[in-house]
């Protein structure tokens, strides 16, 4: 994914998440951008699948 | 005898090595394809997930080289997985050619990571690649002049159409065999920073293949792994003693600030712009007056009037809650709701429970969904169309001199802005700021200053229709915002922090970053509020059947009243523990019932924004910060919001002004 503040592009799953230990429930599952800190919601799974789709047409 | 697997890989260990360094989004790995053709093996970088793709380059029938895809990097002081990668990559390898791949159209931003790979004394051609499309922005480069300005080989790709990539080849032959006379740039660091580099060189003895200067920069940045490196040096107390002499953040960031400047000198040398076409120029001039210091102020203060005052105060808060809370709720879903579970339990205390004044569907569902829903829905679409074009690094920038007088930097914008989203969720990120005084005065001003995106989203709201008291709350807030962290400041020792950051590209945002990420963070917010608000109204359910939200709220008036608001403000303050949107929910009721005339709404906005944090934010701030740090934080917030709406009230009142 790419930070939306630095626009620095890394990969969602060797990000840290940054809910542990807050009293949310479940947690709060927000990604943090490994060189700016930032946090972002983590896509969901449709939109990511729609996003491929669209690629692909694209191409 | 070898085997042939033994062989080949003897065969490529003997091959000189070239390494494509760059970040990512640049096109190296085009380049990478269009050198390699389908020699390519990928393999983890020992000890980590990191990706490394190799291959065999063949440059006509006598040239053979290794090629190596390193992981993307922006800088040679790593602060990614990835980055470290690279670096231990170009440290240990010892590289006989680097491609420095850059994005041509960025180059200004990509320059500072060349300098630093030309400070390694390693050989380096700069790529740029994607030159098409800085030719489509009407600009161009002299590409011999900055070749000759920066001594080593510049050559322009368009890698996905193949286009330079035998011009590029041939480079990498010239490089190989010692044909090409590199005369490189040396950058002059400020006296400060060059005595202490000279100094750390003298003592580094050993041959490490990077040029010393480059490990003795790093060495004043406190880089443990270099400082690792260098230990078997005799000197390496002194070394030490040197690193740990310096401050490392102001040391990293005067290094930063000074090879960014000597980038734009070159770029500003040798980039010619055709004035027809300068669509990229105008985007370059937009993003410099946003960080401007003075003419910045004026399109922050755009952004938020139309960003927050029109569209999430006056649609969002105004437009779209009355009409669902007034046609859905009012009229429809409540009373409907009062007769089913009045069929159900008649008048007997689980009514309360689920209907009636302060139910869980009449209370609890309709302030999350006719409130908070369309509040938080035009605060998450307007924020994200800031966060896509690329503006809040400029804010950082921007504010980054006030922030300095409060004990910040730009850095502290991140966790600040995050803050309007959700106060708690912030507090865990102030612990990315450098200093322990930067995360104690940013989680304080979180804590005291900074509402979040319903609790802002309802007070601009119930103020839309008065610019006025919109304008008083706005000042008042921004005072003691910057009189307490100016006052905290001098309270917290520390040092004081620099800020640098490369700036990305200006944007137009494009509709389904802007979906995607309103509806993400819609569902991370609803997951969160539902169940909360739910849980406030059983416990205020519990608590009117056991006396207890009578005695709360009583004990409550006390400082309601004498701050000058009605007492029936009271339990909007109680709610306001829970969630501080859920006090915010409870002034809206109140203003619609007409408890509260325009000066007392005023001095409730003022207190309930200052109120103390809500219970997840507290206890975020006991773990984060220390027991005695949170409840030293609460202990003066409370009293301090409401002085605050005390002070605001005499003033009103001395000054005749009704609102």
């Amino acid at each position: 994914m790419i930070c939306a503040f630095c626009t620095f592009e890394f990969d969602e799953k060797l990000a840290q998440h940054s809910c542990s230990g807050c009293l949310k429930l479940g947690g709060c599952s927000m990604i943090k951008c490994p060189r700016c800190s930032y946090e972002s919601p983590p896509e969901p799974e449709w939109i990511k699948k729609f996003n491929r789709l669209f690629k692909k047409g694209k191409r | 005898m070898n085997t042939p697997a033994e062989a080949s890989n003897n065969e490529a260990r003997d091959l000189k090595k070239v390494f494509l360094v760059g970040s990512p989004n640049v096109g190296k790995s085009a380049i990478f394809n269009a050198l390699t053709g389908s020699y390519v093996t990928v393999s983890n970088y020992p000890g980590t997930t990191v990706d490394i793709s190799s291959g065999k380059m063949k440059i006509g029938r006598h040239h053979q080289f290794k090629i190596v895809d390193t992981p993307g990097m922006y800088s040679l002081k790593p602060i990614t997985q990835e980055e470290n990668v690279g670096r231990k990559l170009i440290f240990k390898e010892r590289p006989d050619c680097i491609l420095h791949v850059v994005d041509a159209k960025n180059l200004e931003r990509m320059l500072p990571l060349t300098l630093q790979l030309i400070e390694t004394g390693l050989p380096v051609i700069l790529v740029l690649n994607l030159y098409d499309e800085l030719l489509a922005r009407g600009m161009q480069l002299h590409i011999a002049h900055l070749e000759h300005d920066l001594g080593i080989p510049v050559v322009e790709t368009v890698a996905i159409r193949s286009l330079g990539i035998d011009n590029l080849s041939s480079r990498i032959v010239e490089v190989m065999e010692n044909r090409y006379r590199f005369n490189t740039v040396e950058l002059k660091y400020s006296d400060e920073i060059e005595e202490n580099v000279a100094k750390i060189s003298g003592l580094i003895k050993k041959d490490y293949s990077i040029s010393k200067k480059t490990l003795a920069s790093l060495i004043i940045q406190n880089d443990k792994d270099v400082l690792d490196m260098v230990k078997g040096e005799g000197d390496f107390d002194k070394i030490k003693a040197l690193s740990d002499n310096t401050v490392s953040s102001q040391v990293r960031y005067k290094i930063s600030h000074e090879r960014q400047e000597k980038a734009r000198d070159i770029i500003t040398e040798h980039l010619v712009v055709d004035e027809t076409r300068k669509r990229g120029v105008w985007r370059e001039r937009l993003s410099q007056l946003m960080v401007h210091p003075i003419f910045g102020l004026p399109i922050l203060a755009l952004v938020l009037w139309f960003g927050l005052y029109k569209f999430v105060g006056e649609f969002g808060a105004g437009t779209m809650v009355n009409f669902i809370e007034t046609n859905i709720f009012e009229n429809i879903i409540n009373p409907k709701v009062d007769i089913v579970f009045h069929s159900i339990f008649g008048d007997n205390m689980f009514f309360d429970l689920f209907a009636g004044e302060y139910g869980i569907i009449t209370l609890g569902v309709r302030y999350a969904i006719a409130i908070i829903f369309p509040i938080v829905a035009t605060f998450f679409i307007a924020f994200s169309v800031i966060e896509d074009t690329g503006y809040l690094p400029r804010l950082a920038m921007l504010v980054d001199r006030v922030f300095k007088k409060i004990g910040l930097s730009g850095r502290a914008v991140i966790p600040l802005t995050l803050g309007f989203g959700c106060d708690t969720m912030a507090t865990i990120v102030t612990r990315t700021l450098e200093t322990k005084r930067e995360r104690i005065i940013a989680t304080f001003l979180l804590s005291l200053a900074i509402p979040c995106s319903a609790q802002l989203g309802v007070l601009l709201g119930l103020m839309a229709g008065n610019p006025k008291m919109l304008f008083i709350w706005a000042l008042t807030i921004i005072a003691v915002f910057l009189i307490t962290g100016f006052l905290a400041k001098r309270l917290v020792k520390g040092e004081d922090t620099g800020f640098f950051m490369e700036m990305p590209p200006l944007r137009l945002p494009s509709l389904m970053n802007v979906f995607t990420k309103t509806y993400t963070r819609m569902i991370w917010y609803f997951k969160e509020v539902i169940p909360i608000f739910i849980m406030a109204s059983v416990a205020i359910w519990f608590g009117k059947l056991t006396g207890i939200f009578d005695f709360l709220v009583r004990v409550i008036s006390y400082p309601v009243t004498w701050a000058g608001m009605p007492e029936g403000a009271s339990p909007a303050f109680l709610y306001g523990f829970f969630r501080r949107d859920f006090g915010a929910a409870g002034l809206f009721d109140l203003t619609k019932k007409g408890i509260l005339d325009g000066n007392g709404l005023l001095v409730s906005a003022v207190v309930l924004t200052l109120f103390v944090p809500c219970v997840a934010q507290f206890a975020v701030m006991w773990k984060e910060r220390g027991k005695g740090m949170a409840i030293g934080m609460a202990l003066f917030i409370f009293p301090f919001a409401f002085f605050v709406g005390f002070l605001v009230n005499i003033i009103l009142n001395a000054l005749g002004v009704q609102l």
